[in-house]
Parts: C-alpha cells; sequence; structure tokens
C-alpha cells in the first residue's frame, strides 16, 4: 500500500535522510525504531508533505505523492499524529474533532465523533472541554480521534506513547490494535522496542537518516549485534 | 444637562459603531493571517466611493441604500480576495513587514486609482428624506441614521462571533489561526480559508466606507485617516481579538464624543493617552494576547562583518567625490546632493532602529518633523541662531522619543510599527490643527541660513560635515558594545537578559538615538527648504525613510547609504517625471517586496559571497 523509494529529504542545506526506502503492506503495522535523531520523524514529516522530500519516491496505493502539498497527501487517505500532538488548544474536544472531519472512504467503515467517544471513553466527558486543559495523554487520544475522523487508510503516528504514563499508553497501544483490526494501516515512530513489541507486525530500524535493517520481532530477537549496534544505549 | 449626555451617549455610540465597522475586519484578518493589512483603509475609502456610485444609481429608498451597501460589501470583498491571491498569498512566510509594505502600496495605488475613476473632488451623498430624518429624544433631536448605525454595530459584531463560533468554517479558521501547518495535515487547503477570511475583512471594510457616507463625504485622504483610526481601535482592543475591537471602538467612540464636548481640541491628545495608557499597562491591548510563533520562519539575520578594504576604497572614493562635488556641480545638482545627504541620516537613523535594533518604524516621519518645527520655531520665535536652532530640532525631537520610547520599546513587531504610525500621525494632525504655534496646513516660512551659509555651496558643506559625520557616529554605535548588545537584544531577547543585558534600556537608547538623528535630519532639512510644513511629518516621509532602508537592505550596515543615494536620484529623476508617481511608487514597491526582499546592497553581498 505504501513504497517508499531512495527517499532524500533537507533541512536547510542539511541532508537528513538518505536514501530511505520501505514498504509496507495493507492492514499492516510497521514501527520505525532508532536512537533520537535517527531520522524517523523526518521520515514521518516526508511522507505526509509537511518535509517535501527532494528527491525519491513514494507511492501511495495508486497515487504518486512525493513533492504534493500536505492537505493533498492527506486527502489520498493518509492521516498524520505528529510527536508534539499539535491539538488546537484554544477548541474544544468536540470542534477539534470536527477539523479532523472529512468525506467517509469506500471500504471503511466512517468514524463518527461517536465511535471514537466509544474508542476513547476518556474523551466523551471531555467533548466541550477546550483541548489545552487536558492532560498529555488525554491530548494524544484527541490528535489520534482527530485524525481518525479523516478517515485515512494509513495513520502515521509520531512516538505516541512519549511522556505518557504507563496506563496511558497501554490504552493508546489498545487503540491501535483495534484500528489495525478495522484494516487501517499504522506507521509508528518509537524510541524503545517495548511498544513495538506489543503492536508490530514489521519492525524497521533507522541510524544516521537510513533504514539499515528491516524485519520481524522475531528476527530482531535473534540479530543481538544488530540490537546493540543500531538500538543500544 | 441630562438632555446633554444623552446625546453624546448616542453620539459616542454611533460613532463606536463606525469605528467598530472599520477595525473588525482588519482584526479578523490579522488574527487569522497575521498579516497587518496596510491596505484596509484604501479598502474603506474604496467602499465609500463604490458605495457612492452604487446607492445613487439605486433608488432613494430605504431599501435601496440597503441593497448599495451590500452590493459595494460584495464588490469589495471580491477585491480582498484579488488582492489575497495576488499579492498576500506569496507573502505570508515573509518578515511582517514586508506585508505592511506591500499592502502599503496597494493602498497608495488605489488611492491613485480612485482619483483617477473618481475624480479629486469629495463626493458627497445627496441626503433624501430617510436620511436627513430626526427623532426626539427629550429635548433634543437626533439623527435617524445614527440610531441605526447603534443597532447594526452589535448586530455585526453578534453575527461575525456567530459564525466564528458555530459554524463548521468558524471553526477550522479558528484551527488555521493556529496552527495552518498541522491543518493541512489534516487535509484542509487553508490557503482558500484564508482568501476567505481576506474577503469578509475586505468586506467589512467596504460596508463600512458606504455606511460612513450619510454621516461624512468620500474623499482621497480618507484611505490613509482611517487606516490610523483603525489601527488605533485595533492595538487598543488588541490585535485579533473581535471583541477587543469592539470594546476598543466602544471606549475611543464615547471618549471622543465627550473630549470634543468637553474640551473642543482634545480628541488627538485623548486618542494618545487612551492608547499609550492601555499598552503601558497591557502591552498587547485589552483583550489581546501576547503573539506566539508567528507563522514567518525567521531566518538568522546574517552577521555585519566589518568593512572589506575594497568597501573602504570605495567609501573613501564616494566621500571625496562628494567633498569635491561644489566644485563640479552646477547649484541644482547641489541642493539635490544637500537633499540626498539629508535623506542618508534620516535613513541611517531609521536603519540603526530597524535594523540592529530590531523595532520597525512606520512612523519615522514623526522624529524628523519634530526637529524640523523644533529648529523652524527656535529660529522664528526665539531668533536662536542656526547652530542653536539645529540643536534645539535635534533635542525637541530626540527628548519626544525618548519620553515616547518609553511606551513602546516593551512592545515587538507589528504593535510597535502601528503604534509609531499612529503617534506620528496623531503629531502631524496636531501640527495642522494648533495653528497658532505650528502655521497649520500653511506652515512656517522665512527659515533661511545666516548670509555665510547662504548660497548652495555653503549648505551643501554642512549637511556633508552633520550628516555623513552623523551617519558614521551612528554606525560607529553599532560596531561598540552597545550595537553588539542592541543586536543581541534583537536576535534571542531572553539570552540577551539572561547574561544581564537590560533590554528595555538598550531598545530605549537606540530609539532615542534615532528620533535625535532624525530630529537633525529634520533641523536640516528646515534651513535647505526655508520654510516646514505638515507633510514633513506625513506618512509620506515615514515611507520614503522605509524605502531607502529596505532598498539599501536592512541586513547590512551601508544599506541606509546605498538606498538613501539611489531612492533620492529615482524619486527626483523618476517619480517627479510622471503625474502618477503613487502608481508608479507603488508598483515599485510591491516588486521590489516580491524581487528583492534583502535590497540591493544587500543583493550585492549575497553576489560578493556566492
Amino acid at each position: 500500500m505504501l513504497q517508499v523509494e531512495r527517499l532524500c529529504s533537507f533541512y536547510g542545506r542539511a541532508q537528513i535522510l538518505h536514501d530511505v526506502g520501505f514498504a509496507i503492506a495493507p492492514g499492516s503495522v510497521a514501527v520505525l525504531l532508532g536512537r533520537n535523531g535517527a531520522g524517523k520523524s523526518t521520515v514521518l514529516k516526508s511522507l505526509i508533505g509537511l518535509v517535501p522530500p527532494q528527491t525519491g519516491r513514494i507511492r501511495f496505493e495508486t497515487a504518486d505523492i512525493a513533492g504534493l502539498p500536505p492537505h493533498r497527501i492527506a486527502r489520498t487517505g493518509i492521516g498524520y499524529v505528529p510527536e508534539e500532538r499539535r491539538i488546537f488548544a484554544e477548541l474544544t474536544v468536540a470542534e477539534n474533532l470536527e477539523t479532523g472531519r472529512r468525506p467517509p472512504r469506500p471500504g471503511l467503515a466512517p468514524w463518527t465523533a461517536a465511535r471514537l467517544f466509544a474508542l476513547f471513553p476518556a474523551l466523551a466527558e471531555l467533548r466541550r472541554r477546550p483541548a489545552g486543559r487536558m492532560s498529555g495523554g488525554e491530548q494524544q487520544m484527541l490528535a489520534i480521534a482527530r485524525t481518525l475522523m479523516g478517515n485515512p487508510r494509513l495513520v502515521l503516528l509520531d512516538e505516541p506513547g512519549e511522556g505518557l504514563a504507563p496506563l496511558m499508553v497501554r490504552q493508546i497501544e489498545v487503540a491501535v490494535r483495534a484500528l489495525r483490526e478495522e484494516g487501517v494501516s499504522l506507521l509508528i515512530a518509537e524510541q524503545g522496542p517495548a511498544f513495538a513489541r506489543a503492536v508490530a507486525d514489521q519492525v524497521l530500524v533507522m541510524e544516521k537518516g537510513a533504514v539499515v535493517w528491516s524485519g520481524t520481532h522475531a528476527a530482531l530477537d535473534a540479530d543481538a549485534p544488530a540490537r546493540r549496534r543500531y538500538l543500544a544505549l | 444637562m441630562h438632555g446633554f449626555l444623552l446625546t453624546q451617549l448616542l453620539t459616542g455610540l454611533a460613532s463606536a459603531a463606525q469605528l467598530f465597522l472599520l477595525a473588525a475586519g482588519l482584526t479578523v484578518i490579522f488574527g487569522v493571517t497575521r498579516v497587518v493589512n496596510f491596505a484596509h483603509g484604501a479598502l474603506y475609502m474604496l467602499g465609500a466611493y463604490l458605495g457612492y456610485s452604487l446607492i445613487t444609481r439605486a433608488p432613494p429608498t430605504p431599501l435601496g441604500f440597503a441593497l448599495g451597501a451590500l452590493a459595494t460589501a460584495g464588490a469589495v470583498a471580491a477585491l480582498g480576495a484579488a488582492l489575497e491571491i495576488g499579492l498576500l498569498r506569496r507573502l505570508y512566510r515573509a518578515p511582517e513587514l514586508f506585508q505592511l509594505l506591500a499592502t502599503f502600496a496597494v493602498a497608495l495605488m488605489a488611492e491613485d486609482l480612485t482619483q483617477r475613476l473618481w475624480g479629486a473632488e469629495d463626493l458627497a451623498l445627496p441626503r433624501p428624506g430617510f436620511l436627513a430624518a430626526a427623532v426626539r429624544i427629550g429635548a433634543a433631536r437626533f439623527p435617524l441614521y445614527d440610531l441605526v448605525l447603534i443597532g447594526l454595530g452589535p448586530a455585526v459584531y453578534l453575527a461575525l462571533l456567530a459564525l466564528f463560533r458555530t459554524t463548521r468554517w468558524g471553526v477550522l479558521v479558528r484551527a488555521a489561526t493556529a496552527d495552518r501547518d498541522m491543518l493541512a495535515c489534516l487535509g484542509v487547503d487553508q490557503r482558500w480559508l484564508f482568501t476567505a477570511v481576506f474577503a469578509l475583512g475586505a468586506g467589512l471594510a467596504g460596508l463600512g466606507g458606504a455606511l460612513s457616507l450619510p454621516d461624512a463625504t468620500a474623499t482621497l485622504q480618507m484611505g490613509f485617516s482611517s487606516v490610523t483610526d483603525a489601527f488605533v481601535v485595533v492595538v487598543v482592543g488588541g490585535l485579533g481579538s473581535l471583541s477587543g475591537a469592539a470594546l476598543a471602538s466602544l471606549l475611543i467612540g464615547l471618549l471622543q464624543a465627550f473630549g470634543i464636548a468637553l474640551v473642543p481640541r482634545s480628541t488627538l491628545v485623548l486618542v494618545f493617552v487612551v492608547m499609550a495608557a492601555t499598552l503601558m499597562l497591557r502591552p498587547h491591548g485589552l483583550l489581546g494576547r501576547a503573539p506566539g510563533e508567528t507563522g514567518g520562519a525567521a531566518a538568522a539575520p546574517d552577521l555585519i562583518r566589518p568593512a572589506t578594504p575594497a568597501l573602504r576604497a570605495l567609501a573613501l572614493v564616494a566621500l571625496l567625490a562628494a567633498i569635491a562635488l561644489p566644485f563640479l556641480a552646477g547649484p541644482f545638482l547641489l541642493s539635490v546632493a544637500t537633499e540626498a545627504l539629508i535623506a542618508l541620516l534620516f535613513a541611517a537613523s531609521l536603519h540603526l532602529m530597524m535594523g540592529p535594533g530590531g523595532m520597525a518604524s512606520f512612523g519615522h516621519a514623526a522624529w524628523f518633523g519634530l526637529g524640523a518645527y523644533g529648529a523652524a520655531l527656535a529660529a522664528l520665535a526665539l531668533r536662536a541662531p542656526l547652530p542653536l536652532a539645529l540643536v534645539m530640532g535635534m533635542l525637541l525631537a530626540g527628548a519626544v522619543a525618548a519620553l515616547f520610547g518609553l511606551v513602546v520599546v516593551r512592545l515587538a513587531g507589528v504593535y510597535l510599527a502601528m503604534l509609531t504610525l499612529a503617534f506620528a500621525q496623531i503629531v502631524w494632525a496636531g501640527a495642522m490643527q494648533f495653528e497658532e504655534i505650528s502655521g497649520g496646513d500653511n506652515g512656517l516660512l522665512g527659515v533661511w541660513p545666516p548670509r555665510w551659509l547662504q548660497g548652495p555651496i555653503g549648505f551643501y558643506v554642512l549637511a556633508l560635515a552633520l550628516c555623513v559625520g552623523g551617519a558614521l557616529v551612528l554606525r560607529r554605535a553599532l560596531q561598540a558594545p552597545f550595537g553588539y548588545a542592541l543586536r543581541g537584544a534583537r536576535d534571542a531577547p531572553q539570552r540577551a537578559a539572561a547574561i544581564g543585558l537590560d533590554i528595555a534600556r538598550l531598545r530605549w537608547a537606540a530609539f532615542t538615538l534615532a528620533g535625535a538623528a532624525a530630529g537633525l535630519a529634520g533641523a536640516l532639512y528646515v534651513f535647505a527648504k526655508g520654510s516646514v510644513f505638515p507633510t514633513y511629518l506625513g506618512l509620506g516621509r515615514s515611507v520614503d525613510a522605509l524605502l531607502m532602508v529596505l532598498l539599501g537592505g536592512v541586513g547590512t550596515m551601508s544599506g541606509p547609504f546605498v538606498g538613501a543615494l539611489v531612492y533620492t536620484g529615482l524619486y527626483d529623476a523618476l517619480l517627479l517625471a510622471t503625474d502618477a508617481w503613487r502608481l508608479v511608487l507603488g508598483a515599485a514597491i510591491v516588486a521590489m517586496v516580491l524581487l528583492f526582499p534583502d535590497g540591493i546592497a544587500g543583493a550585492v553581498a549575497r553576489r560578493v559571497r556566492a
């Protein structure tokens, strides 16, 4: 469903991504692992168009999306949940959801506020609260829910568990599984392998702006040198 | 007494409604797009002229009037959309100053085109019975139309609130205000939201302009005078806050109504006192908030390096040429050169504030004009000799800048630009109003240098010494620890404060120094011209200075030198040859903003380094 080939991205003159390539199968969950600064967030930002790639191809379903503006990429069915969450602090929870609402897509049951409140019960009680006055975990749920209102087929999640209490991380894990059951694909950037182990079908390890290892969890468990080399602190 | 209070109250409410209609669009546009639309007054003016044409063609009935006003709003909204798509869209990520400048250029062009289309005469709407009608309130009679306005202001306010609070469009607009990139990632094409907001703001201006017709005439000057009023309302209310604009309109409208009635001629001072007091207590206006991160990606300004040997040699050659000029040139060229020298000092003083000081001023002419009036009054009323008159002009400008500086140096960005503009306009209006001191529109005449300096050569030499000397002093100050501290405070205020720099004082010192230097330029200008007029304080002269600095390039030290010479040369050679100077100047500014964002010296420096 998503093929990325030889992707190179820059911040100003500094090259961040060097020939990044990988593919994600429909309905699967892939995790980008890597240390701080490995380029995980930049991959996601390049995919959604916030950091337009200089060269390389990004094919999503039937469309070439590299270089399109973010709103066009989002309309092809990619949702993006940034690391900083970027909820609209002065809008209420219900209004935040409204900003994400897009028409339904064939083959996917359309998300509604009611269905999302069922997925994230904590949000249901906060409908009218300004989003800026919620806890970090609640804001993370809202950020995910807001993106789902666009009925994406692929969701890019940047460090969804960062800075959250273990209980909140659990809830997000549950939500990710529920999404996969709906047939939504996910690409999740994470620093630690724990979350990945819980949800991922495929692991992509990044270092210095390139994908240096990919495979299943079992394979990564078996490959101690790779774990030491790329992931140990 | 009772009836007097009621009439003044109603008058105040009616003018508050007018002010709100004028300012609402400006604050809405700023709130969403972060663009201070200088052309807002021009749109208001177009609303008045278009409204005149449409309403006089409609049947003279209340319905005809209402439809004419609405059609005007629609037409001006369409113009606003075109302006956004054609120009502003390219400037959202540019520095604020460029947006101000580009929209200023649009205002200039609009004024020129309006004069071509409708003529230079003021247009007064005929007043059919329903517009001239009055209502008896107690013992007094009050215009019916003003009562309608009193109802219309709050109605528009509530309609706008409902639009932003309850509709999906309003939710999206508010989200775009907070984080446009995130909204784009959710699949919303925010460009069209911005276009629509701009059209809405422009439409409000157009409506306000059309509705001002029964109480006032449509004039070519209303564009710039109304944008000043709108700036004051929006700054007092808080940039981007609709409720703030409503509150500020009410405050200013009522104060003016009672002020005029109690102390005629107090209104200018009153408005300024309200503004200064508000900003002292709440630097971001009554209901405004501290600006967060602005949309523009602030590129790190280029470092200022010491002049290269080649540049020093070039400067020396230029200086020698300037010294040799009296032996080579005739009187006309010498007098042009004298003006260029004065322009150089004026531009250098603004550059000090704007570049290293980081304080863009749209009212720098205030200091130039105060210096000019100070010197002229010293020479005429006190019979001061020329050196003393020059010093007094400089001191007057410096002292007022020092006082005003206390209010403004804590502000940043557009607040500062708008407040300096408003202050300059108030000083200008004061010079027009207080005729017994300033001579009003007729100015003060017959201020000539003593005999030994008369004739172009003597005065040229004096101007050369004072202006080049002054500009070099300013340049030297920037290469001293004071200049380093000032630039540090501009680039990283928190870090500068953390190492013990008193930022407000640094900026205040730069502001005062710049004011005094501009005052000296103004004082010299009086003796070069022999007279002083309110135009010396006018917006046009502030913009001259801005253009010189930008033409040269804000980020370079030689910028003001290059800019002042090129601009004076261009102005005299080219602009005076055509009667469409506003059109040409406006188009030139737009072209410059779009093509040479870092000025001539900046572009050359970039070329040299690459």
